[in-house]
């Protein structure tokens, strides 16, 4: 049995359903309609995210985890180098409300500003920031409730690489924002399937980032406090 | 267009200033001669025995890196001796276009059905339409920096490559003619064409790995090296403007290096940095010119180009070629070969053609010889039947011409003569 304190809200200590001890188990099968199991799988799942953040290991996790995707994101988009001049610069566009707003390939949009400072170049994008920070919480939040388990008194081993795994999509769709470049560096042959494939990155990694979570989720057992 | 960049482009510790590596797009250690605008001249052709590749120029290129400033600038209209103001009335749509069409190597329709995407949008890839410019000596750039090089009617403009990767297309006004600088970083093709009354963008396609341009005005697909229109739209067929099948008319561009435009040219404008757009100039994201030369731009490179080939030849796909087509044909030169002799000869269907090399800028020339007159180096210039001439002015009738790496120019031009290939 594993139990996640709640800490700080009512509702109830979070445990594994008995027999299901092991992550290689499949989560319980629906027991009622589809629409009300999965109206279930979000509810358990929620208080097993509100569970998690109300500890301070759950929230350093998520913080952690967050930080870690949206510099990586970044990174991947090539927003985030390491080729400065060693100089301070910064430039910011005329409009950065229309211009942030400009959409250059499905999920990449037109950066505002240029911010150098020493060896770090960053180009703001604000609508990609939001899509890295997006994900992250998904990343961060999947990782908080499966290390929380981890921590309890048994481990239930839901295992905490699956929400980075999850998450791998959403890097994956950065180096497919700037056309021919990334096939270029991984000297990959294009095709017209793979170019259309990495421009589904993103919904792609929504998509497994929260089917991950609701997995996690479905293994927890909410216990009347 | 105002700006707003707040620049400290001095140093942050005890003069190690912002060295970038122009050449490199990563931050170097500046040389201890300072500052590379006149920096160390580059060897001359046969001069280098280290093991540094000729890769674009056709000769070495081992100058000093230095520092990079492309700050600040204006628009070409407030500079005396530039002709910035459009002279030719165009009317709204109108192209300037060849009469006879450029030969292609293949169908025109099989341009079109090898039209892919490259990942982007139409203008996903983000042309200039508003570039600036300051004079040579208020910029600094390293003597090997790669730069695109146009005179037209005495308006001298240099656009640097570290500028144009990022952004492929300049919609800009020259010698008062509206034009297009066009470069696309996966071929290795600079050219200039007349736009008239339209302006191009980046379409996000690729047709042999090259760039395809859209014509804004009603999204006309213009292959760069074919300088050919090959489709309207995603409409296969439609051709309500007539223009399939019509070529640009093209000028020349100069692929060159700063320090050899900088010394043929030492009153050209070069475009800034300010192009309105929040991009990272200091990163190529396809590799290095160098020195060293590296990533997608290297020799040598094993695997074959990203991107589907129309036609494809295993001879050496990243050397570079000096290329001329004519609506008769196609051919190309080795550039390397062409900078080691100075004359090369070959053909266009059956008119004669001569290349010849002009070593200060490190590019060549093709004419059409249908006399097959005998043409001789004579220092720097060339004796043509009795007379010397410079390279670029021949008493013969200039092709266009352009350089590329030779996978492309194959991937067009299967059937293209090839001399020293």
């Amino acid at each position: 049995m594993v139990r996640v304190l709640s800490g700080h809200r009512p509702g109830g200590d979070l445990t594994m359903p008995a027999g299901e001890d092991t992550g290689r188990r499949k989560p319980p099968p629906p027991r009622t309609a589809p629409i009300g199991w999965l109206g279930s799988l979000f509810a358990r799942t929620g208080v097993a995210v509100r569970g998690a953040l109300g500890r301070r290991d759950g929230r350093a996790v998520l913080l952690a985890a967050t930080g870690l995707y949206l510099g990586t994101y970044l990174w991947a988009l090539r927003h985030l180098t390491l080729s400065g001049t060693g100089g301070v610069d910064v430039f910011i566009v005329d409009d950065p409300v229309r211009t942030a707003l400009i959409r250059r390939s499905p999920f990449l949009f037109e950066p505002v500003a240029v911010v150098e400072a020493g060896a770090i170049v960053y180009l703001l994008s604000p609508v990609n920031v939001a899509i890295g920070l997006a994900l992250g919480l998904l990343v961060g939040a999947t990782l908080a409730v499966s290390v929380v388990s981890w921590r309890g008194p048994d481990a239930c081993r839901i295992g905490a690489g699956a929400g980075t795994t999850a998450g791998l999509p959403g890097l994956l769709s950065g180096v497919a924002c700037c056309g021919p470049q990334l096939l270029v560096v991984i000297g990959a042959q294009a095709s017209a399937g793979l170019v259309a494939a990495l421009q589904w990155m993103v919904p792609l990694a929504v998509a497994s980032l929260v089917g991950t979570l609701l997995w996690v989720g479905s293994r927890v057992r909410i216990d009347p406090a | 267009m105002s700006y707003t960049r707040r620049g400290v482009l001095g140093s942050l510790a005890g003069g190690a200033s912002g060295a970038v590596a122009g050449c490199l797009g990563r931050s170097r250690d500046p040389p201890e001669d300072g500052s590379a605008v006149t920096g160390t001249p580059e060897p001359t052709p046969g001069s280098q025995t280290s093991d540094e590749p000729l890769v674009d120029l056709g000769v070495p290129c081992t100058g000093p890196e230095g520092v990079v400033d492309l700050s600040g600038g204006r628009p070409a209209t407030e500079f005396e001796r530039a002709a910035a103001t459009p002279t030719a009335e165009y009317a709204d749509g109108e192209i300037p276009l060849r009469e006879t069409a450029l030969h292609l190597g293949h169908e025109l329709t099989k341009l079109a059905d090898h039209d892919m995407s490259g990942g982007v949008n139409h203008d996903g890839i983000p042309s200039i339409d508003a570039p600036r410019f300051a004079r040579g000596d208020e910029i600094e750039l390293p003597g090997c920096a790669r730069v695109f090089g146009v005179d037209l009617d005495g308006d001298v403009r240099a656009y640097p490559q570290r500028i144009l990767v990022r952004h492929e297309i300049v919609n800009d006004v020259i010698g008062g003619e509206p034009v297009a600088v066009t470069y696309c970083p996966l071929t290795g093709t600079a050219q200039g064409f007349y736009r008239g009354g339209v302006e191009f963008g980046v379409s996000g396609q690729l047709v042999n790995s090259n760039l395809v341009m859209w014509d804004r005005h009603r999204d006309v697909r213009w292959s760069q090296v074919a300088a050919t229109a090959f489709e309207v739209g995603d409409q296969r067929g439609s051709d309500d403007g007539g223009l399939l099948g019509r070529s640009l008319r093209e000028f020349r561009l100069f692929w060159t290096t700063w320090n050899r435009w900088l010394s043929r040219h030492p009153d050209t404008l070069v475009m800034t940095e300010e192009t309105g757009l929040a991009r990272n100039y200091n990163r190529d994201p396809y590799g290095s010119y160098g020195p060293p030369v590296s990533g997608h731009y290297a020799p040598g490179e094993p695997r074959r180009p990203n991107f589907p080939l129309l036609t494809y030849d295993e001879a050496d796909e990243k050397r570079v070629v000096v290329g001329a087509r004519t609506p008769d044909g196609a051919v190309a030169f080795d550039k390397r070969a062409l900078m080691e002799s100075s004359v090369l000869t070959g053909a266009i269907g059956d008119t004669p053609v001569v290349a010849v090399a002009d070593r200060e800028l490190a590019v060549g020339y093709v004419y059409a010889n249908p006399e097959g007159v005998e043409v001789e180096p004579d220092g720097d210039e060339y004796a043509v039947d009795g007379r010397t001439a410079p390279p670029d002015g021949l008493p013969l009738d200039r092709l266009d011409a352009f350089d590329a790496m030779w996978f492309a120019w194959y991937g067009f031009y299967p059937d293209t003569d090839r001399v020293g290939i």
